[in-house]
């Protein structure tokens, strides 16, 4: 699934990123497969969403969230 | 020696540099862009430094105009500009962050002294960084830890770059300039994965983490609600625009009130004269012109640094992102045209803020269509002139519905202005909005001031010589004349029947209407009259729209001496005066279309010199101003015309 299709408070494991430049830009800031994730807010809309990873947020548009490829993690609230 | 201060986003790096350099701070642009470039003074080893602070960044590769001074800053198109030092401040809670970026400036061959801010906090959220592991494996760069809001620190960081300079000193490092293409994506992703894959050894070991959940805290569920936070962020905007608009009257009314006495204590020392009169009726109102604004400017940035200092700003930026981007703005454009409405000027200072060029360049053009305070005045005046005192249904206030109407149409204005320009514009380099949320904290009123003080500092030295040097030659304008011609029309006056009946007050204020009327300023008046005719103005509008360019709000003022209503100040009788205004073939000046046409008139032309010089200075071109001079002048000519010919 997409990371835009996650719904507000799930934890995913980043699977791959499909956008060059996107993906480029998200490994340095040491976002990359593998790395787990917790969707925080998601703006009305389809406006941006928040995710958390290790200790920063930070919120990026749907349609670039839509180049996110997610493994949603099972059994957690 | 040139040191630069480098670091993540949201790490405090302007906190350390507010704290290493004090007021001694500078503003510029770095070379070639617009991007804003602090720079301040800092004393090592009894020699003074330069200590610049460049544009947070998470890699050398930009993605971003404003990322991009950073490269150019260190694969240096410009060699004097390139940093000898560098400070490299990370936040502790996020290690393997700022050890991607001290991996590529290390390989600039830039030395360093790597800070590790906010330990504190980390140590809260369960991190904890073993110190002395850290500093065995990085073992040729000097790591202190801060924790720079609360001014610890300090003195390690001071020894620590007296140290690197004493050694950089005797043994100058070798530059190295091995880079990537910034075309290149695949090796810089290469080189990244590269990378990622030393720290995570490093972090690994030196970082000791005790599981911890996320932490969505209760205050953000609200602030970021689909509903509530919209809420909240309205309740906000009406809190500050409350204080911008009502409190800040207090001390613009006392700027004013001072002015006025200083100007009546000049005139009792000085003969009168032309220098009496170039200070007094010039330089004085200029001055005062200026500094009326400041208290607005200041309570204005005042706020939006607390909402930023706290990291609320984020969240508002967050939620507006999606209501203004079908219009080619980002979520952070909102602010900047809300800061419009007190003033341009501040506004589009405020839109450094925004990454992309392109959204950026349309909110700043957009700006000046949001009603701004000396607009005020003017709209007032002609509302009370023209729009009867009744109510609609029985509860509404026509005129206040008027007034209202006013601004909506500003703010729709900019957004289809914004709308036309997001259609037209071409982004020259696909950019992402990527934006980190930082954790609420308790705003640092160091920090806050430091904002504040360096907007009026900018407004005052851009601006204000420019508002003062208007006044100037509108004022000379206005007081000089062919005397010949002056002479033969006072001449004329005073002999007719009327004037000889007036008391000595009267007849002082028809002599300067006479005066004003033959002044260089009205014979320029005169002269547009066949091009204002159309959308029913007199001259005497004319030459009032010609000294609306110092500000808007001289309008009221211009009007009140051609008029010669005597008592100037006095508004009602101002209003009564222009009422009764009536043209050679005895119709009212003042007509319902007429008022209409100069309120919608108000609301586009582009009158505000300062306001172009900003944006000349802000996109680094005359191209945007002379467009907006043009574009906004049509829309308030079509307008005009259409409110008085229909």
């Amino acid at each position: 699934m997409f990371l835009n299709e996650l719904k507000k408070g799930d934890q995913a494991n980043i699977v791959r990123i499909t956008d060059d430049l996107f993906r480029t830009k998200l490994l340095e800031m040491g976002i990359m497969p593998g790395t787990l994730i917790t969707l925080f807010f998601k703006a009305p809309f389809n406006g941006p969403i928040a995710f958390s990873y290790e200790n920063s947020l930070l919120s990026i548009r749907k349609e670039d969230a839509n180049n996110i490829l997610v493994e949603k993690m099972m059994h957690h609230k | 020696m040139k040191i630069a201060i480098f670091g993540n986003p949201n790490t405090g790096k302007s906190t350390i540099f507010n704290l290493l350099t004090g007021l001694r701070q500078k503003i510029g642009n770095f070379p070639g862009v617009t991007v804003e470039k602090k720079s301040g003074v800092i004393k090592l080893n009894n020699e003074e430094h330069e200590l610049i602070d460049v544009p947070g960044i998470y890699s050398i590769y930009p993605s971003n105009q404003e990322e991009k001074v950073v490269y150019d800053l260190l694969v240096s198109s410009h060699d004097n500009e390139r940093p000898e030092l560098g400070i490299l401040v990370v936040d502790a809670s996020n290690l393997t962050r700022g050890l991607f970026l001290f991996s590529q400036l290390i390989d600039c061959g830039i030395p360093l002294v790597l800070v590790i801010n906010m330990n504190d906090l980390a140590e809260k959220n369960g991190i904890c960084i073993d110190l002395d592991l850290l500093k065995s494996t990085y073992n040729n760069t000097p790591i202190v830890l801060m924790n720079a809001r609360v001014g610890l620190g300090k003195d390690r960081l001071l020894s620590a770059l007296n140290n690197q300079i004493n050694l950089l000193t005797t043994e100058p490092i070798q530059v190295s300039n091995h880079q990537i293409s910034l075309d290149d994506l695949s090796g810089q992703e290469h080189e990244a994965f590269k990378r990622h894959e030393s720290i995570s050894n490093v972090v690994n070991k030196v970082v000791k983490r005790s599981t911890k959940s996320p932490r969505l805290n209760a205050l953000d569920h609200w602030l970021t609600h689909p509903i509530i936070g919209y809420l909240i962020f309205m309740v906000i905007l009406f809190v500050i625009f409350q204080f911008v608009f009502s409190f800040a009257s207090y001390p613009m009314d006392l700027i004013e009130k001072g002015f006025e006495w200083l100007t009546n204590v000049i005139k009792g020392f000085l003969t009168e004269g032309p220098l009496s009169e170039l200070i007094c009726e010039g330089i004085i109102p200029g001055i005062s012109g200026v500094l009326v604004f400041i208290p607005q400017i200041g309570i204005l940035f005042f706020f939006i640094a607390l909402l930023e200092d706290s990291g609320y700003l984020a969240r508002a930026v967050f939620l507006m992102d999606r209501l203004v981007r079908p219009f080619g703005l980002n979520g952070r454009s909102v602010v900047p045209l809300l800061s419009s409405m007190a003033c341009a000027i501040p506004g589009i200072m405020a839109t450094r803020g925004i990454p992309n060029y392109k959204e950026r360049i349309i909110t700043i053009f957009v700006a000046p269509l949001m009603s701004c305070s000396a607009r005020i005045p003017v709209f007032t005046l002609l509302i009370g002139l023209v729009i009867p005192k009744m109510k609609l249904f029985g509860f509404i206030h026509l005129q206040g519905m008027v007034l209202f109407s006013l601004y909506v149409l500003g703010i729709v204005s900019a957004l289809f202005n914004a709308w036309i320009m997001h259609l037209i514009l071409k982004n020259e380099k696909r950019s992402y909005y990527l934006m980190e949320i930082p954790d609420f904290k308790r705003p640092l009123w160091r920090n806050i001031f430091f904002t504040v003080y360096e907007k009026i500092k900018v407004f005052t030295t851009e601006a204000g010589g420019i508002i003062l040097a208007i006044s100037i030659v509108l004022w000379a304008l206005a007081s000089y004349g062919p005397t010949e011609k002056r002479r033969e029309a006072i001449q004329l006056l005073k002999n007719t029947r009327t004037y000889k009946l007036k008391s000595i007050e009267e007849k002082e204020g028809l002599e300067n209407a006479i005066l004003l009327e033959n002044s260089y300023i009205g014979i320029v008046g005169k002269g547009i009259e066949p091009l204002i005719k159309p959308i029913g103005y007199d001259w005497k509008i004319g030459i009032a729209l010609i000294t609306s360019f110092a500000a808007r709000e001289v309008f009221v003022g211009s009007l009140s001496t051609i008029y010669a209503t005597e008592g100037t100040g006095n508004d009602l009788r101002l209003t009564e005066r222009l009422k009764n205004q009536k043209r050679p073939d005895g119709t009212l000046i003042f007509s319902l279309r007429t008022g209409i046409s100069l309120m919608v008139f108000y609301v586009y032309a582009m009158q505000c010199i300062s306001t172009l010089s900003i944006v000349k200075r802000e996109t680094k071109s005359w191209k945007w101003p002379l467009l907006q001079v043009m574009v906004f002048g049509f829309m308030a000519y079509t307008g005009a015309w259409i409110c008085f010919n229909i």
